[in-house]
């Protein structure tokens, strides 16, 4: 039914039983998938089962982890291999140029999820009304040490969750300080000390009366996980004292070093954007004597000074502002309708799914189309002289 | 024209009669314009509907039926209604509270018995302990909940209903509206117009000249607006003669009030009389469940043609088929006129329109193979989409207003729709598949053409459903890159579309490759029906993700029975041949590897 060429390994990896086992296994990656959401949320199943290479189990009772499935990546890899290989097996004729179209658009596809995968960054935007934002907020926590000195500008210099992960001592650049990382929990619990408890790390600070035990990171779609850092800000050779950071202590802590103000603070990762967004009005309309919401909109201001552009932009369901290759998207709201949170999409593989599902659309209608033709010119002849070999008509 | 062909026109008009004298309006009850009332306009969930629409959706949530026996004859819901609004005493003996759990029959000191039915005045002791026992209830998560939990937390739900419809026009043990009319600024009026406009279940009174068009004014309301402005409502007046009229049963001075004041409303909200007036007959001719009736019938018909009078029974049964489709298809453009949406917007819409497109698919399958399978499976798909709707249409209002999030006809549209006609050409393969498998096992005769004609048919719908779900799923995360900036969020119910994509992907590859042949085939599309039911309902009853908006528990023991008839016609269509009919089991297989 194909062409063998003379390499078994390429025989194999373009053969359709692959094409069939892989997926087979796609599917059982993807019901698996849709059953873990409901403990671990979507973003933690979809980390477990999509994007990774192997799919472990954890034997109960031990430490162990057995591989026990191959992961959406080594999956879609593979299936992207095989996908390529059928333009091998399939000559380009008329009668195939649907099925390569198909198969160009579904290549199109995996490549967009790989894009996505490896380059889509997602982050948040919270306005209040009338208040102005030039940053997005990420899902994971950094450490923010801000010179607060002059009240017209902060230095800010961020330390990111991976580096706090690492330990050891990070230097601000352009400054004396540099900060010694002691201890860091991306998840932990935070409670009153209690007499019984052992002591602090933290020598200056709340964080002296506040006693933390560790606990695994939560994953979970409407969970934030409470990260905590024992750090010491180390100036000119002089300590300052260990103080307990974490994103659930309100009040700001600093310190300060030769009439310099440092504000230390654990916070959603910030990245700064070049220009602003300022929240004139937002609007929850519901149905007339319901609670269904028929409509949520951000009317904001959009403020850029060096592309000159200073105008107004109606955000709401259905309808992002695509702006310096994000997209802002009305994703909720609180504080009493007075807050509107967008959710900020950078994805430069956004484009690939509408061309591929165009190139398949327009395959499977000609390659259906032209068998459903041939079929209805010789309804009778078929039945009587039995079915050609598939080979012809794959 | 032949008697066969003059048979089935004959049969699908008769059938189309029959539902029409079906929709006929009937005549006043005991001198009461019960039917002029049912089109009076009122504004409830957010949209503009007819009484009776306010009727049928409460009984049905309360008693799950629009009508009821009692004292020997039927109670239909305007009439009810009625009784609820002006002669509360009267509606309260009346059984309308349905309780199947025995724990919760066990609180109010009932054992289960063959009457599950119950009046308010039986209830009215527990109330007290119902309520504590639903708000004790009420912190847990719906899908946490015990049986008992649910269960009287629904119960408790529909007493409250109950009591905000007898609580909607006037206060329940006051004089009526009248005399609320005459003491609009007694010392304890505020309370009282406070408490109506708290509690009303719709909105009866239309809006004030000036005011925003949906802003309908109920009872307590339109009082207070009175009270403050000194002004008479004429519409007030009005609907409050009629409850007076009718809590005193004086029919002549309703008929009057009912008039004046439906042509009072319909000044100023001209534009309603259609709408309502449609909406009304919409609910009176209950189109879905006509069509219910027509498929059992030609499906019927289509049994006893394979016993007696092959040719012109099964005309008979096409004709029904046809006739089916027909009304189905009035009651769908209904739907999509009343509602200005494209035809699926909820779980109850899209059982309705899988439905109507297996219907049709099968239709131009008979047109093209005449066998009668398209008949058989047309039918059954037909009856089984619609009965599952109507069970589907227990939560109320199936016309619901759209959330915010899902208001976009364009993709509702085309997403929606492309995926549902995808469930439907699946669950069209995975029946023409079962009818393969029964045949198999209970046929009389050997027919290797008629096997041939049902592969291919299989095999043109596993075609056609991977087009359409594969177009539709794509659509989907189109829209979901438009409205909330990710393409693909493996959100469940993206995941089953997906599913559904991968699986008939699977059976053309493997039908293509010629790794299955005519009974591999057919046991793949019959696996089919398992994974469309799972990613059509079963998704919504994991409640997570953006597409939750269809949460079901109740249906959950239906899947899995579903699920279970599934994979025992699974097991049955993959047995050896031994196991079929004696003399098909030594036919050779009619269709070698790969069809084309």
């Amino acid at each position: 039914m194909s062409n063998p060429t003379k390499y078994p390994l390429f025989n194999a990896l373009a053969s359709m039983q692959l094409t069939i086992v892989l997926l087979a296994l796609l599917m059982v990656l993807v019901f698996l998938c849709t059953l873990a959401q409901v403990d671990l949320g979507t973003f933690g199943a979809v980390a477990v089962y999509m994007r990774s290479w192997l799919v472990f189990w954890h034997v109960p009772g031990t430490a162990l982890s057995v591989p026990i499935l191959p992961g959406g990546v080594l999956v879609g890899l593979v299936l992207t291999v095989n996908l390529v290989a059928q333009y091998v097996r399939i000559p380009l004729n008329w009668p195939n140029v649907g099925l390569w179209l198909v198969h160009l658009g579904l290549i199109l596809f995996v490549v967009g999820e790989f894009v996505s995968g490896a380059f889509q960054v997602d982050s948040q935007m919270a306005i209040e009304e009338g208040q102005t934002v030039n940053f997005l907020e990420g899902k994971d926590a950094e450490l923010a040490v801000t010179d607060v000195t002059d009240p017209q500008l902060d230095e800010v210099y961020g330390i990111r969750e991976s580096r706090l992960s690492r330990g050891g001592t990070v230097e601000l650049p352009g400054s004396p300080v540099s900060i010694r990382i002691l201890e860091f929990y991306r998840n932990a619990d935070l409670r009153n000390r209690q007499p019984g408890d052992p002591p602090s790390l933290a020598t200056r600070g709340v964080g002296t009366a506040v006693s933390v035990t560790p606990l695994p990171p939560v994953s979970r779609d409407d969970d934030v996980n409470r990260s905590v850092a024992f750090v010491e800000p180390v100036a000119s050779g002089r300590s300052y004292g260990v103080w307990l950071l974490s994103n659930v202590l309100g009040a700001p802590q600093s310190f300060i070093h030769e009439g310099r103000t440092y504000v230390l603070q654990m916070r959603s990762r910030r990245q700064y954007l070049p220009y602003s967004i300022t929240l004139k009005k937002f609007s929850h309309d519901v149905y007339a004597g319901t609670d269904i919401p028929k409509n949520f909109s951000s009317l904001v201001r959009l403020y850029n000074p060096s592309r000159g552009e200073d105008r107004d932009v109606l955000i709401f369901m259905n309808q992002p502002l695509r702006y310096d290759g994000k997209a802002f998207y009305q994703a909720s709201f609180g504080k009493n309708d007075t807050l509107s949170v967008l959710q900020v999409v950078e994805n430069p593989g956004w484009r690939l799914p509408y061309l591929s599902c165009a190139l398949v659309t327009l395959g499977l209608l000609y390659h259906f189309g032209l068998r459903l033709r041939r079929s209805m010119k010789r309804p009778q002849a078929a039945e009587a002289t039995g079915d050609p070999p598939a080979a012809q008509e794959a | 024209m032949n008697l066969t062909k003059f048979a089935a026109w004959a049969a699908g008009g008769l059938a189309l009669v029959a539902g029409g004298v079906a929709a006929v309006a009937p005549g006043p009850l005991r001198g009461f314009d019960v039917s002029g009332f049912s089109k009076l306009p009122v504004l409830e969930g957010g949209r503009l509907k007819p009484m009776d629409s306010v009727a049928r959706n409460s009984l049905l949530l309360i008693r799950s039926q629009q009508s009821f026996a009692y004292q020997g004859r039927t109670v239909g819901p305007d009439e009810w209604l009625l009784d609820v609004l002006f002669r509360p005493q009267i509606a309260d003996a009346q059984p309308i509270f349905v309780i199947n759990d025995p724990d919760v029959l066990g609180l109010i000191g009932l054992k289960q018995t063959a009457d599950r039915y119950f009046s308010f005045q039986k209830l009215a002791p527990y109330i007290g302990e119902i309520q504590r026992q639903a708000q004790a209830a009420h912190p847990i998560e719906a899908k946490e909940r015990s049986r008992f939990q649910s269960a009287v937390v629904n119960l408790f739900d529909r007493v409250y209903l109950y009591h905000r419809l007898k609580n909607t026009v006037q206060l329940e043990g006051t004089k009526g509206l009248g005399a609320e009319l005459e003491d609009l600024r007694g010392p304890r009026a505020p309370e009282r117009q406070a408490a109506l406009a708290e509690l009303a279940h719709f909105r009866p009174l239309p809006p004030l000249p000036g005011a925003r068009p949906d802003a309908w004014r109920s009872t307590g309301e339109a009082l207070r607006q009175a009270a403050q402005l000194g002004t008479t409502d004429p519409e007030l007046v009005l609907l409050g003669r009629l409850g007076w009229a009718y809590s005193f049963q004086e029919p002549t001075e309703f008929n009057k009030a009912l008039a004046d004041l439906k042509a009072a409303t319909l000044a100023v909200r001209p534009d309603a009389e259609r709408q309502v007036a449609h909406e009304e007959l919409f609910n009176r001719a209950q189109p879905f469940y006509v069509g219910i009736v027509i498929y059992a019938l030609a499906l019927l018909v289509l049994f006893l043609s394979w016993l007696l009078l092959p040719d012109l029974l099964r005309s008979v049964s096409f004709g029904l088929l046809c006739a089916g489709a027909l009304v189905q298809t009035a009651g769908l453009v209904s739907r999509i006129l009343l509602q200005g949406r494209p035809p699926v917007t909820n779980l109850y819409s899209s059982a309705v329109f899988v439905g109507w497109a297996a219907v049709f698919l099968s239709i131009i399958l008979e047109r093209i193979y005449k066998r009668g399978f398209g008949i058989a499976v047309g039918a059954a798909a037909g009856f089984a989409s619609l009965l599952v709707a109507h069970n589907l249409a227990g939560d109320g209002d199936t016309m619901e207003m759209m959330r915010a999030v899902l208001d976009s006809n364009f993709w509702l549209a085309t997403h929606v729709v492309a995926i549902t006609i995808g469930y439907s050409g699946t669950f069209l393969a995975g029946a023409i598949a079962i009818a393969y498998t029964l045949r198999k096992h209970v046929a009389p005769r050997i027919d290797p053409g008629g096997t041939k004609t049902l592969v291919s048919m299989t095999y043109g719908i596993v075609a056609f459903s991977v087009l359409f779900s594969f177009v539709g799923t794509v659509l989907g995360g189109i829209w979901a890159d438009q409205s909330w900036g990710r393409f693909w969020g493996w959100d469940p119910k993206e995941n089953g579309a997906l599913l559904i994509v991968l699986w008939n992907a699977i059976i053309l590859h493997a039908r293509f490759g010629g790794f299955v042949r005519e009974k591999g085939l057919m046991a793949m599309a019959i696996f089919g029906n398992v994974i469309t039911s799972l990613s059509w309902f079963g998704v919504n009853m994991l409640g997570v993700g953006l597409h939750s908006y269809g949460f079901m528990d109740k249906a959950f023991w239906a899947l899995s029975a579903f699920i279970g008839t599934q994979f025992a016609l699974l097991a049955l269509c993959l047995l050896p041949r031994q196991f079929w009919k004696p003399r098909e089991a030594r036919e050779v297989d009619a269709t070698e590897p790969a069809k084309a």
